[in-house]
């Protein structure tokens, strides 16, 4: 932490390789920034609807024939995310059969122990922060609770849309539990994004590998010292490697 | 000379009476002019007490001239010194002035209008009403104060009460009998019960609205809740008085709530309290033929959710809290989300806090160096 940033302002006669390390395909990038418009399009329709005794919210659905639309888009979107989400899981599928798929998202024992030594570190107890590899424990909470956060929402979602069909099999209590469920998740999910996502992306440093697709040298050595390694010692025995651009 | 002495003494007392009724004149007129001499009633009633009296108008219809005394008595007006002239004011000698209406109706309409000398608020009233609406439209029908009132026998209007369905089913007779039937008109012949809503509980006495349009229609779960949510009248009946606040947060009530503060003339059909328990016909939700009885209840859903199954009467929770025993799913996505939503909340801004608490205290030890 307390070495030098061998940044060129502070060698400005030396020529330096800035390597740049891939880590979200073309595919991934794409499916982050439909989540994002998806979910912050199906907020600003969804909360209004929430929140209809509100000033704010009155302003923004003036008329019913507003109402209608903000439902419209609320709808449509909801149709682009259950797009999103079948093509992201039959990918996984897909990769799973051929035993492509890499497990770095899984959540490990050593996410809990990650978890602990992190906090901590947090609280002065530790010196070091534990070194993380592709995906660290916050990072893995981010997407598994945002897949599950997202799951409920559209099987509640589609519960509110259709529930005279879905009340021919299950039972009534079903829909009451569902307006409930979607409109509580909702705030939670807008919590955690704006709260532990935005944090973590924006303030402590601004993270825009996801819409760039790669880390610098820099940011893969501090925050994923592990997989660093493991890339720079596959890249000594290859020279060959296509993994390290330069 | 004492036999001239009265004879002499007469023109000074024709000038000393006719002094004091020229002083008396001067002295009381002014004071009583508003007054009108209220002395015809038993002038009146020495021929209009004869029960054969009457007359044709060119209508051929016969009117009746009879007044019964003892019934005029028996008014507020007579023994309040207001009488015959205060109303008939085209009528001040006899034989009176022949009578220019064509039928009873075109007689009852010209003379209500004496209604308003004394009850000017009243009388403006019901110029906003649907009935002044109606007449305007040419139904002559349409009720005038004197149809509701009487027109000589009139009572103080809450008296009996019970009256006033009967009053208003004199023309509306499909609602009264509906009325009568109903819990609330059950209630209030049977046991004269003085909590239950008589007409004008709902519809207004004097200025009463077409309760067909949309307004009425938003502001109706307010008009029943006015009783419903009232928790002493309630408990005597073993009512419950939430029935209006749990509606409100159910998904029909919320629905209801945004067009009544928003757009209250624009027509929209989320359920009010009358679409599921009827309007003039409520009955108590364990009568077999109330429509919210729980065998009753599917269709009286499929009013508005056509073909909707049978599983569909369980998503209603607008009446009741959330219970383990009645929505057991609610009760658990309740519970989980009074545990779940704070829990996020404070793991993440506590550990969000820590990291930026340990950023900041990095970065500026890092500055200090």
């Amino acid at each position: 932490m307390s070495q030098p940033k061998p940044t060129p302002s502070s060698s400005p006669n030396r020529v330096s390789l800035l390597r740049t390390f891939p880590r979200f395909s073309v595919s991934q990038r794409w499916e982050h920034v439909i989540l994002l418009a998806c979910i912050a399009i199906l907020l600003l329709t969804g909360l209004p609807q929430k929140y209809s005794s509100s000033v704010w919210s009155q302003t923004i659905i003036s008329t019913p024939e507003r109402l209608a639309t903000i439902q419209l888009i609320h709808h449509i979107s909801a149709l682009v995310l259950t797009g999103l989400v079948l093509y992201h899981l039959g990918k996984a599928c897909y990769l799973i059969a051929r035993r492509k798929l890499p497990g770095d998202m899984l959540l490990t024992l050593q996410d809990i122990k990650d978890a602990w030594n992190m906090l901590l570190y947090l609280i002065y107890i530790k010196k070091q922060k534990p070194a993380f590899g592709k995906y660290n424990f916050e990072q893995k909470v981010t997407y598994w609770f945002l897949f599950f956060s997202i799951g409920i929402m559209i099987i509640s979602g589609y519960v509110l849309w259709f529930p005279e069909t879905i009340t021919r099999i299950l039972p009534g209590g079903i829909i009451p539990a569902a307006i409930m469920a979607h409109s509580t998740e909702a705030i939670a999910t807008t919590i955690f994004i704006v709260i532990w996502h935005f944090y973590h992306v924006h303030i402590e440093r601004l993270n825009l590998s996801i819409f760039s697709g790669w880390l610098n040298d820099e940011d893969m050595r501090t925050h994923h010292s592990l997989e660093y390694n493991q890339l720079v010692r596959k890249s000594r025995t290859n020279k060959d490697s296509g993994d390290i651009k330069s | 000379m004492s036999k001239l002495t009265p004879v002499n003494k007469l023109p000074g007392v024709f000038l000393v009476v006719g002094f004091l009724i020229l002083a008396s004149l001067l002295w009381f007129t002014p004071t009583h002019a508003n007054e009108p001499a209220q002395q015809t009633e038993e002038y009146c009633l020495s021929c209009h007490s004869n029960p054969d009296l009457a007359t044709t108008l060119p209508s051929g219809e016969t009117l009746s001239l009879y007044i019964s005394p003892e019934q005029l008595k028996d008014s507020v007006h007579s023994p309040n010194g207001i009488e015959c002239e205060a109303c008939h004011t085209n009528i001040t000698t006899y034989p009176h002035p022949s009578i220019e209406y064509q039928n009873v109706r075109e007689l009852s309409r010209s003379y209500y209008a004496a209604c308003q000398k004394c009850h000017p608020d009243n009388y403006s009233k019901t110029l906003d009403s649907m009935h002044a609406q109606v007449a305007e439209a040419g139904n002559l029908d349409a009720p005038i104060c004197t149809d509701c009132h009487g027109s000589h026998y009139v009572h103080p209007p809450d008296q009996s009460r019970t009256l006033i369905p009967s009053t208003c089913g004199n023309c509306h007779t499909e609602e009264f009998s509906v009325y009568q039937s109903s819990v609330h008109g059950n209630a209030l012949e049977q046991d004269s019960n003085p909590d239950v809503p008589v007409c004008t509980t709902c519809h207004g006495v004097h200025n009463i609205q077409d309760p067909r349009t949309q307004q009425f229609r938003v502001d109706e779960p307010d008009l029943c809740a006015s009783c419903h949510a009232n928790q002493e009248m309630m408990s005597k009946y073993g009512l419950s008085a939430d029935v209006y606040s749990l509606y409100s947060l159910s998904w029909h009530g919320v629905d209801v709530s945004v067009y009544d503060a928003r757009w209250p003339t624009i027509q929209h059909n989320s359920a009010i309290c009358t679409d599921c328990h009827g309007i003039h016909d409520i009955l108590k939700p364990d009568d077999p033929n109330s429509s919210v009885n729980p065998n009753n209840l599917l269709v009286t859903c499929q009013k508005c959710h056509p073909g909707v199954g049978p599983n569909w009467t369980g998503a209603w929770t607008g009446h009741y809290e959330v219970s383990l025993e009645r929505t057991p799913f609610l009760y658990y996505v309740d519970w989980f989300y009074s545990i779940f939503t704070p829990m996020i909340l404070w793991i993440c801004g506590i550990y969000v806090a820590l990291q930026l608490i340990r950023l900041i205290v990095d970065r500026a030890r890092r500055s200090l160096r």
